[in-house]
């Protein structure tokens, strides 16, 4: 009898151990358990398009929330087209746009990396299918509507478990323990995350939009570090990161401002910005991604258009004497930030003009130091920590590699063709639309007016605060034919 | 002893109201038993002959997934599909037969229309079959014959859906009415049933319809060209119910597409080649599974095996052989002058024997600038539309990863061509000898659906209006989409050459 009972005393806390380990393991394999992502190939082009980046911890979307989401709200996109009606890029055969990953921690769940901003789509007059371009600027993905699509969704009434799990009944047989992980955790909770993020973006309601092409960089970073954003407004043109190995031997400075001149450091302060965690961030998969866009080769102009090489080595001699100093790799000036006054900007040169003759301020003025040295302390004590994020007072001189591509031009996107580099301000496109990717190979840039441009692109009003396509006015003073025979040497850059 | 007795009773009433408790127990739980299994059972209605199965077995297109979330299926459960050509007698006077539906005889439903037991009630679904028979007689006054895998050129399917969704919405549409008419149809359903219908099936029929309408009021109102008899705009309606895409934001151009029900015979050779009119796919099992969805499949109802089944059947099927005579010397001539100006692109008569001669350039696309045919079906399926298709099925070896934007129409291979009537993807041509006219001696605006052959053009009499209880589609060149132009091959021959190439052709 005493031994029964002694057996049975120890019975009971047993089964209550080995239940409590079970439900405990269970939760760890349904929420945590991490497991490495399946791409179609080993290849680094693969892992930049939908590579994990260790965004998926903190700001993965349930995959299955992420897939319903078009089809029960298609109101809150830009246009019919799902997904693809927000200018990603989309290969032929594949689940998800470039720039998408999706990675199993506990559940599935969908996170962007580098590729989302960092592939073009150019299609030539006529052709029906955009070619694909890595490492250059995103200049049709409107990653601001995305965000406003996915809070508009967690806004509607609704955005509840039952109609999401109706919704996904349509397409998938989730299996019985998924469905009540969604019902009753992963909806609410992702509901929850959304409108905090809402929250957090309510300061891009109240200036203009980023539209197609355009990111603002660095107010989320200030919202993350706790920094007001006030008045400011940080509208800018996406970057292309393909040869960044000149830029690093060249120490020049990376984003518009020129506010980071080490590029280990921008790459996973971007790898932050697209939703990395200091505890998430995958050293290896972005070291291994430095070093791929160090050699990566810009887009070739020549590959889809003729250039008049005659012409073009006209125009060489007038790069070389006019550009060349702040343009080209190893000019002088080259990759180094240009201060925001009218004397740095020709004032002596083109004294007539009227002022001011420096370009749109407001992306410059957006960083201060107590914002970069704040992102330095942020990351302290980690072995990655940053030393190197600094405040500028003006705009970097970029050098020109496939500048073909990467219109719309100047930092803010505020002017749609390279043509229109070389008019003064007065004479540049007030309104267009950016985010087609039909190429005019005349005026260098993306179509930007009629039916299609404005079906498929933003508006951008270069009337609006940070849109101002003023300054710049080199070039303007040249002769018609001299302007003709520089763009053509442009294109072979 | 009284004490005793009243002790028995009471043990006895004890005893007897215990076996009563459990017997009342074992009923209802042998009522929930069946209430799950009648509600969950999947019975599908097979047939033993691969063309039974063809013409009357299901591909899963008929409502399911479960009582609390039902996916998929486009029509009303069977009942009440049988009933609405009579609650709605003035919207559809001759039946669904007058609508190209064909009705053989021993069988209620039409050809095309499946049958199946889901989620507790008699279900129909479409098949296959609706699109692709088609039928054909010799005489005005002969007797139709179906042929199986043959465009269905006679059928008015926009005109099917306008009547569904208007009955299931229309006044009319009561569950007294409904269970009326069923009872003087003969159709009888248990006392169950009528309460579930009354209660559930009918509201809930309603409330599906209203959805469908809402997504595909737009292709089914008069704004886009009527699709009329033997066509169907095959992608737009996809994007309304597959991803819920608002219609009224695309361009209306975008919206203006319907094109020809294909033949389906014979795709074994087919695979690998571009398939669809503008060559969007070159998987014949892909191509499969994306048409089910346009009868009501989705990726949760799919019947696979039983599509496989159908698809094994078709693999092979041989086209029709030409049921009339044909000029031996004319068509030996049509041979040569063919082979000069329409192989190349087109293989020949050995198609129908898998065998691909002297044709490098079948299956492939054309490019758009050098067909030169009317572009709208073309421009209906754009980059964006094909992205989203690689999201339907999705997480499963059905995913679509075929699917391409393509800009011309694909070279088809000709077998049974004669057919295949009228031509062109739009239909857009009534016979093949007006094909190898130029455009501009092409007929500018015809009659659709008739199937009286017309030996002499090969393709189907264009010239009546009406007759055996089907009205015909005036189909007008000028409007959107309906372009007769291009295709330009073959129309500075000589009379006799075209009179030669299509007496060749009615041996495909």
């Amino acid at each position: 009898m005493g031994t029964d009972r002694k057996t049975r005393r120890l019975w009971i806390p047993a089964i209550v151990i080995v239940i409590l380990a079970f439900v405990g393991w269970l939760a760890w394999y349904e929420l945590f358990r991490e497991e490495p992502q399946q791409l179609a190939n080993n290849s680094m082009e693969e892992a930049f398009k939908y590579g994990s980046i260790g965004a998926e911890n903190q700001n993965g979307l349930p995959f299955w929330i992420w897939m319903v989401l078009p089809r029960m709200f298609p109101e809150y996109l830009p246009a019919p087209g799902g997904y693809a009606a927000l200018g990603f890029a989309w290969e032929p055969g594949r689940e998800m746009p470039v720039g998408f990953t999706r990675k199993t921690i506990g559940f599935e769940r969908v996170a962007i990396n580098c590729a989302l901003c960092h592939t073009a789509m150019v299609r030539k007059p006529g052709e029906v299918v955009p070619r694909l371009y890595l490492g250059g600027p995103g200049h049709t993905m409107d990653i601001l509507a995305y965000q406003r699509f996915l809070f508009a969704c967690a806004s509607d009434p609704r955005f509840t478990a039952g109609n999401i799990l109706a919704a996904v009944g349509q397409i998938y047989q989730l299996p019985w323990l998924d469905r009540q992980l969604y019902r009753f955790l992963l909806v609410p909770q992702t509901r929850k995350t959304l409108l905090k993020q809402k929250k957090e973006f309510a300061w891009t309601n109240s200036r203009p939009i980023w539209g197609r092409g355009r990111i603002d960089p660095l107010n989320p970073v200030k919202v993350m570090l706790g920094h007001g954003v006030g008045n400011t407004i940080g509208n800018s043109d996406m970057e292309p990161t393909w040869n960044m190995g000149p830029r690093v031997q060249g120490k020049m400075a990376f984003h518009w401002d020129g506010l980071n001149t080490d590029f280990t450091e921008v790459v996973r302060n971007s790898a932050l910005g697209d939703g990395a965690s200091r505890r998430s961030m995958p050293l290896q998969s972005l070291d291994r991604l430095e070093k791929w866009l160090l050699d990566l080769p810009p887009a070739k102009f020549e590959s889809l258009f003729p250039v008049d090489r005659a012409l073009a080595a006209a125009g060489e001699p007038i790069f070389r004497q006019r550009c060349a100093d702040c343009h080209a790799f190893g000019g002088g000036k080259t990759g180094q930030v240009l201060p925001l006054t009218d004397e740095a900007w020709g004032a002596q040169q083109f004294a007539a003009a009227p002022r001011p003759l420096f370009t749109d301020p407001h992306r410059a003025e957006e960083w201060g130091p107590a914002d970069a040295q704040a992102l330095n302390d942020y990351t302290k004590g980690y072995p990655w920590a940053f030393t190197h994020f600094r405040s500028t007072s003006g705009y970097v001189n970029v050098p020109l590699d496939a500048i073909w591509i990467r219109a719309p031009y100047l930092h803010n996107g505020s002017v749609p063709y390279l043509a229109e580099m070389f008019e003064v301000p007065a004479k540049r496109t007030k309104v267009f639309y950016q985010g087609d990717d039909v190429y005019d190979p005349v005026r260098m840039g993306f179509v930007a007016e009629g039916p299609e441009a404005e079906r498929m692109g933003t508006r951008l009003d270069t009337a609006q605060p940070g849109n101002s396509n003023q300054g710049h006015l080199w070039g303007t003073d040249l002769s018609d034919g001299e302007k003709k025979a520089l763009l053509e040497y442009l294109k072979t850059l | 002893m009284s004490n005793d007795e009243t002790r028995t009773e009471a043990t006895d009433r004890k005893g007897r109201r215990h076996l009563l408790c459990w017997l009342l127990a074992i009923v209802a739980l042998l009522l929930v038993v069946w209430l799950i299994w009648h509600f969950n059972v999947d019975r599908p209605v097979d047939y033993a002959a691969d063309t039974d199965h063809f013409k009357y077995g299901s591909i899963g297109s008929e409502p399911g997934g479960s009582l609390l979330l039902t996916v998929g299926g486009l029509l009303p459960p069977e009942p009440i599909f049988r009933v609405l050509p009579k609650i709605c007698w003035d919207k559809l006077p001759g039946g669904y037969a007058s609508l190209g539906f064909i009705f053989e005889k021993g069988h209620d439903l039409p050809i095309g229309v499946s049958q199946r037991f889901r989620l507790g009630f008699q279900q129909v679904g479409l098949n296959c079959a609706v699109c692709h028979t088609g039928t054909l007689r010799a005489t005005p006054d002969g007797p139709s014959q179906p042929v199986l895998g043959m465009p269905a050129h006679q059928l008015a399917l926009q005109d099917f859906f306008r009547f569904v969704l208007d009955c299931t919405l229309d006044p009319r549409f009561t569950a007294d009415n409904l269970l009326g008419t069923m009872k003087n149809e003969g159709i009888d359903l248990s006392p169950l049933d009528k309460l579930l219908y009354r209660l559930a099936v009918i509201p809930q029929t309603q409330a599906k319809t209203l959805a469908l309408q809402r997504q595909l009021a737009l292709l089914l109102g008069n704004e886009v060209t009527e699709w009329g008899r033997g066509r169907v705009d095959t992608f737009n309606p996809y994007k309304g119910m597959q991803f819920n895409w608002q219609l009224d934001r695309l361009p209306r151009n975008e919206l203006t597409a319907s094109s020809d029900f294909p033949s389906l015979w014979n795709q074994k050779p087919r695979d690998g080649m571009h398939l669809h009119w503008d060559g969007d796919n070159d998987s014949v099992d892909e191509r499969n599974r994306s048409a089910s969805l346009g009868a009501g499949v989705t990726p949760v109802t799919l019947d696979y095996p039983r599509l496989q089944r159908v698809r094994n059947w078709i693999w092979t099927l041989p086209p029709p052989p030409y049921p009339f005579a044909i000029d031996a010397a004319r068509a030996a001539r049509g041979r040569e002058v063919y082979r000069a100006n329409c192989q190349q692109c087109h293989a020949d008569d050995q198609f129908k024997k898998g065998i691909v001669n002297g044709a490098p350039l079948v299956g492939t696309v054309a490019d758009i600038k050098d067909i030169g045919t009317d572009p709208y079906r073309l421009n209906s399926y754009t980059y964006i539309f094909a992205s989203n298709q690689y999201t339907l099925y999705p997480d499963s070896p059905f995913r679509f990863t075929h699917f391409r934007k393509t800009n011309g129409y694909a070279n088809q291979p000709l077998d049974g061509i004669w057919a295949r009537s009228p031509y062109l993807h739009n239909g857009s041509v009534p016979t093949l000898r007006d094909l190898l006219e130029p455009p501009a001696a092409r007929p500018k605006g015809f009659y659709r659906g008739s199937d009286v052959f017309d030996q002499q053009k090969v393709g189907f009499v264009s010239n009546v209006a009406a007759a055996n209880g089907l009205r015909f589609t005036w189909f007008d060149t000028a409007l959107p989409a309906n372009g007769n132009f291009g295709h330009v091959y073959g129309v500075n021959l000589s009379a006799e050459d075209k009179d030669a190439i299509v007496e060749f052709m009615k041996s495909f």
